[in-house]
């Protein structure tokens, strides 16, 4: 089985105070630490589980700065084998179709079998990299798959729909599969495996390596322009409903009806 | 491998041992746990064993508290062969998620809580700090500790430090962001790889600094630093012996009261790691007001927090009374009104099993920095 797994490289703004900066377009990101993405991590896991339970390899895909080598290295000390990162200043990277075309790009000069990437990015959330990329490529896709198993030929994949329904698809091969967290336990990569990864192969390329015509993938390629990056405004309109538990209940339903929400 | 295997006997002197039990018969969590550390250095002379001894869940309800190693009469560190084991479970990658991130957000931001270091010295804010340059020489280098920096509860430790050293015109600087975990926890973890790295930055950062003394806040920085950093320029002391001797000398003094009944906790790194005993019982006897308790478990025997040891990132199986409990509950029999630690891991362990026995009302776990720093906020001190 060869399989390539698409990771990115996230900033953790769980605790931080984001800043939009004057540009009114971009974050200021000084003060975030930056980290694999979350469901991507449970990505890496599973490929290498695959691997180490059916053999093939693994081969790490990512769109970063060099910083996140350290993120691309730490995969490749649980078991990846090598990696390709991309990095271009032309790429519009807010549009998710332009980043799976890009990774598309990547993919199409390997042999894969299959591709898993995170279900979402802990960033833009857009949840619709991995399912383009599938589109891109012309070959099945399963998304939010919780489980995994690999037949002859064939994937069966779990997928976690809405309202705690899971339904079971099974896909030909060549296929993407977008993986929810969950799935299983990522495993830590010491520092001596790190040490160790960096004797693999870290392969960095711009468009013009992949083949890529910059004008497919730039600012004007895109069809999501980013007009405005704002903190929305916190404002209070909590409103008490006094009275007994009956007329609290039929100003409530006033309430409710009168905004339109029931 | 037959090497590989040769080296952890050799490593840990497992010939040494004679099996005398003084190892098991004073470790404290062996109340709590099945913990029994005399059987793994015994099991471990077998070197086939090795795999097969490290996947016991026990190892990992050691807290690294050091009992074993002041009693072993041969010298020997029986808890660092359970450290050994539990690297070969560390370097398969295998480990609990808690351990896993902790020991991830060491390499990458520089401390074991996953906050990013461009926090570091967010607890400075408002305060009239001085900061620590390269080359610049400065008496006193403080080291904060990542717990300290980033644990609202105990940043009270380097805030008061910061208005004692300012009113008593004290010549010290602290560190900026680019401080790094010294380690203490990533060593016990068992992350031989990281530790090792954090060594060599570490000393090469903090050699960078021209400083009489480099002083730790926390006892796990001190011991970590004395123990295992063979190459640092400065010695390294701990501030409870820092502002014992400042008094000594008559550079230092308070004049607040607190009268209070204290009891001092002795820490492990403290104590028993670092052989300080009498330093903090002076501070605390030096304010008026006090009177100085003591646990009947003190000193070289007082009863480990479990908070060492990288238990604060591996729960034990046991639902057995916690230790820091225990602790609590006999500092409640003597009376005390404060259990006065120095160490913040201690504060958090303590105050948490204070806060779950619900004695909130009576008694308060308090940093000797806390205390002091009361003190140095009364107007009249």
């Amino acid at each position: 089985m060869k399989t390539i797994v698409c990771i990115k490289y996230v900033p953790d703004t769980s605790e931080a105070v984001v800043k939009v900066n004057p540009d009114g377009k971009s974050v200021d990101s000084s003060r975030f630490s930056f980290d694999i993405n979350d469901a991507d991590n449970y990505a890496v896991e599973e490929s290498v589980l695959i691997k180490e339970k059916s053999g093939g390899e693994v081969t790490v895909l990512s769109i970063g700065p060099k910083q996140s080598d350290v993120m691309i290295r730490m995969a490749m000390a649980k078991g990846c084998d090598r990696a390709v990162r991309i990095e271009d200043e032309r790429m519009a990277l807010h549009d998710p179709v332009i980043v799976a075309r890009i990774l598309a790009a990547a993919a199409g000069k390997q042999e894969f079998d299959l591709i898993l990437t995170g279900c979402m990015a802990n960033d833009d959330g857009h949840m619709s990299t991995g399912v383009a990329l599938a589109e891109e490529l012309g070959v099945n896709h399963a998304s939010m798959v919780k489980k995994l198993e690999v037949l002859d030929g064939r994937v069966r994949a779990h997928r976690e729909l809405e309202g705690g329904l899971l339904e079971v698809v099974e896909l030909e091969l060549p296929a993407v599969v977008t993986i929810q967290t969950g799935i299983n336990e990522p495993r830590y990569a010491p520092i001596r495996g790190i040490r160790e990864a960096q004797k693999k192969e870290l392969l960095v390329s711009n468009l013009d390596d992949l083949g890529l015509d910059a004008a497919l993938v730039d600012e004007e390629a895109s069809l999501v322009v980013l007009e405005e990056l704002y903190i929305p405004e916190v404002v209070s309109t909590a409103e008490i409903i006094e009275g007994e538990p009956d007329e609290k209940a039929e100003k409530l339903a006033s309430i409710l009806v009168k905004g339109g929400l029931v | 491998m037959s090497a590989e295997i040769q080296t952890f006997r050799e490593k840990y002197d497992l010939l040494g041992c004679i099996q005398c039990g003084r190892c098991t018969g004073g470790c404290p969590v062996t109340v709590r746990a099945n913990l029994n550390v005399r059987q793994f250095v015994n099991d471990a002379y077998d070197e086939s064993k090795l795999d097969e001894l490290a996947k016991i869940a026990d190892i990992w309800d050691c807290t690294a508290c050091h009992t074993c190693a002041v009693r072993c009469p041969k010298g020997l560190k029986p808890l660092e062969v359970l450290i050994g084991l539990r690297t070969l479970i560390i370097e398969s990658g295998k480990v609990e998620p808690t351990v896993r991130d902790a020991l991830q957000s060491v390499l990458l931001e520089g401390n074991p809580w996953e906050k990013s270091r461009a926090a570091r010295s967010d607890w400075m804010e408002g305060l009239d700090v001085r900061i620590a340059e390269p080359g610049v020489p400065v008496e006193n280098l403080f080291f904060v500790c990542c717990t300290i920096a980033y644990d609202r509860r105990v940043q009270a430790i380097a805030k008061n430090m910061v208005k004692i050293m300012n009113k008593a015109g004290i010549d010290y600087a602290f560190i900026d962001e680019n401080e790094s975990c010294c380690g203490s926890e990533v060593f016990t973890l068992g992350e031989e790889g990281l530790f090792e790295m954090l060594i060599e930055d570490n000393t090469e950062f903090l050699n960078g600094y021209t400083a009489n003394q480099i002083v730790t806040l926390s006892p796990h920085c001190f011991t970590t630093y004395n123990a295992h950093y063979p190459d640092l320029k400065s010695k390294v002391i701990h501030y409870t012996q820092l502002l014992d001797q400042l008094i000594t000398d008559g550079r230092l003094s308070y004049s607040g009261e607190l009268q209070k009944k204290v009891v001092f906790h002795d820490p492990c790194y403290l104590g028993k790691q670092g052989g300080i005993y009498d330093e903090p019982r002076r501070l605390l006897q030096k304010i008026e007001g006090v009177e100085l308790l003591e646990f009947e478990r003190r000193r070289e025997r007082s009863l480990c927090c479990e908070g060492g040891g990288g238990k604060m990132w591996v729960e034990s199986e046991s639902k057995k009374e916690r230790l820091a409990e225990t602790r609590i509950k006999d500092a409640k029999e003597l009376g005390a009104d404060i259990v006065a630690v120095a160490c913040p891991f201690c504060v958090l362990t303590l105050e948490d099993a204070m806060k779950n026995l619900g004695y909130e009302e009576e008694m308060r776990v308090s940093e000797i920095m806390e205390l002091l720093g009361e003190l140095f906020n009364d107007p009249e001190a």
